[in-house]
């Protein structure tokens, strides 16, 4: 039943995705649906880890700030164009991704998180002490925004740009359904489930932890890039837990291990940071409450909420 | 340059016992209870400002301060278990790790707009003076940490060693289920171990506080340290978060001094990887 029902779900899912700008009024609301697709990107990437591998990396805003200052140093110290740091970006997060994987997944469970936050606070370190490399605190600043080659159109702010991460945002979630579908994906759910019963019946652990980690280092490099392209402003900031709680928080409170989780929590995230934003640090404490509420009351996120809407108990969870 | 050498080392040994005193009660957390706790920071945190407004709003001495704070905070500690870690006991790892979370961004959050975002100082009248001890100054207030942290780290060995409490909390962290059976009462141990963990936490926030200034994201800081002082010298082990916390202070104090101050911390983590790379499970990694 499943199989007839998701696709059609997701086609108009991805409808009112395209949709949504015609209705975004005001650059302002316009800037909320590129922070979304861009926090959505991040919490996807993410949800590799945490929901299909059964790890929680709490060193994934260190990647994602690699892939960023990867394509701002690259576009403002070196002059390279955008689609080349986009190319570059994903591959230099892959690259640590991959040695840092290669050291760390060896460990799992609370272990593996605490060292990933070691990893993740040696990089903040480097690229916020190395000031003659990448300007230390002050960050980089001024990175022009994405040029079409031919053209000599620039894709800056609002609509173009929510449909620029949209696409990798989409392409992202095709992967991770089509991983999910496959022998690697049902792979990463029995390492998920029982790691020994997986290595018993010949599945190589450690291998498959390793590809689904780079894939997602290199997915939140692309967002890293995206994001620097937006903003045109980085600091080492986006190595830190202040990038890193909001995407777990992201990934848990819209449903860890779906696809579509990551992206409902996102969407989450950034409205409820907008209707809060008055009450200053209030903000982190209602994001750490329902955080908190979440995992205790609502383990399956926002999304295992909505067979119960179709009155369909049967398929709570799409990839359990 | 010897000079130089046994300043860093005294330097490493006072900020190394800081991070012991920080690390036992989240080893210990893990090994009775299981429980990664990533609020144990802000315990730390907790503990610091405890003294600073005992200190301005009460005006007591800084020792009574410190004692008050270290028995409020270890009380918040049994609050926080009895409300949040207990009844999610049979819980899986992860649901628990994620809910310390939420409590640390809590706390801190809830910290900053309680406390105030801003700096304090906490004025110990021991911060001034320095003392000379063959070539090595020290001000009294870090030696009053290095005297302190040994004395709490012996205590809190002995207690564990010797009292009845402390070997009930020894066979909980062995096998749960078997404790129980044999008359533990697991709730008593899991309360004593919070409480104990919460109060170091607290006393090493009240100790060190006046060595720098005190904010409401400290805690951030404490408990990365003392995380990666434990996975050094394995979770769960006394002796190794002791090695682990000298082995942190002293590399960073002498990295900063002959490598660059502003990669000390770069070069302490440094460390860790390389002797988790060579034992992934941490230098004394209690048998599982």
């Amino acid at each position: 039943m499943r199989r007839f029902v998701f696709p059609r779900a997701a086609a108009a899912g991805v409808a009112m995705l395209l949709l949504v700008p015609l209705a975004a009024v005001g650059s302002y609301f316009q800037h909320l649906l590129v922070m979304w697709m861009l926090f959505a990107l991040m919490a996807v990437s993410l949800n590799i880890i945490v929901g299909y591998l059964g790890e929680l990396s709490f060193g994934h805003a260190a990647f994602f700030g690699l892939g960023a200052y990867t394509s701002g140093m690259l576009t403002v110290f070196g002059g390279v164009p955008f689609w080349l740091c986009l190319i570059a970006a994903p591959l230099v997060s892959g690259a640590f991704g991959l040695a840092i994987g290669y050291a760390s997944l060896r460990i799992k469970g609370p272990q593996f998180a605490i060292l990933t936050l070691g990893f993740g606070a040696i990089l903040h370190s480097v690229f916020l002490n190395w000031v003659d490399f990448t300007n230390g605190p002050l960050g980089i600043t001024k990175i022009s925004p994405p040029r079409i080659p031919l053209l000599g159109l620039e894709i800056s702010g609002g609509i173009p740009y929510y449909y620029l991460v949209l696409f990798f945002l989409l392409v992202s979630a095709y992967l991770c359904r089509s991983l999910m579908r496959s022998r690697t994906g049902r792979a990463f759910i029995a390492v998920r489930e029982n790691d020994m019963l997986a290595t018993s019946l010949g599945i190589d652990v450690f291998r498959y932890k390793l590809l689904g980690f780079v894939a997602a280092t290199m997915m939140v490099g692309v967002a890293g890039c995206l994001y620097a392209h937006y903003l045109k402003v980085i600091t080492p900031g986006l190595f830190t837990l202040h990038y890193m709680a909001p995407m777990v928080i992201m990934v848990i409170i819209g449903g860890k291990g779906t696809v579509t989780g990551p992206i409902v929590g996102s969407l989450v995230y950034v409205a409820l940071l907008e209707v809060l934003r008055a009450s200053g640090s209030m903000r982190m404490l209602v994001f750490a409450v329902l955080l908190t509420l979440s995992v205790i009351f609502l383990p399956g996120g926002l999304v295992s909420l909505l067979p119960f809407w179709r009155g369909q108990r049967g398929g709570a969870r799409q990839h359990d | 340059m010897g000079a130089v050498f046994f300043q860093q080392l005294a330097n490493g040994l006072v900020n190394g016992m800081g991070y012991v005193l920080i690390a036992v009660g989240l080893t210990l957390v893990f090994g009775v209870l299981r429980i990664v706790n990533f609020a144990h920071g802000e315990f730390y945190m907790l503990g610091s400002f405890a003294t600073f407004f005992a200190m301005s709003l009460l005006g007591v001495h800084y020792i009574v301060a410190v004692l008050m704070a270290t028995v409020v905070v270890a009380g918040v500690g049994v609050l926080a278990n009895q409300v949040l870690f207990r009844p999610l006991r049979r819980e899986h790892e992860f649901t628990i790790l994620m809910v310390s979370l939420g409590l640390s961004l809590v706390l801190a959050n809830g910290g900053e707009l309680v406390f105030g975002a801003d700096p304090k100082y906490i004025s110990s009248p021991f911060a001034d003076d320095a003392v000379e001890l063959g070539s090595v100054f020290l001000t009294w207030q870090r030696i009053i940490v290095l005297v302190a942290a040994s004395v709490l780290i012996c205590l809190v060995y002995l207690f564990i060693r010797f009292t009845r409490m402390g070997k009930m909390m020894q066979a909980t962290a062995q096998n749960r289920e078997g404790a129980a059976l044999s008359g533990v009462n697991i709730d008593w141990v899991h309360t004593y171990t919070f409480a104990l963990a919460c109060g170091l936490a607290a006393a090493a926030g009240a100790l060190l506080g006046p060595t720098a200034v005190i904010f409401p994201t400290i805690g951030e800081w404490a408990v990365l340290k003392a995380f990666i002082v434990v996975v050094m010298g394995g979770l769960g082990s006394m002796g190794g978060a002791v090695a682990g916390g000298l082995i942190l202070g002293i590399v960073e104090a002498l990295g900063a001094n002959y490598i660059s101050i502003a990669f000390k911390d770069a070069i302490g983590y440094g460390i860790v990887v390389a002797v988790l790379l060579w034992r992934p499970a941490g230098l004394f990694a209690p048998r599982q």
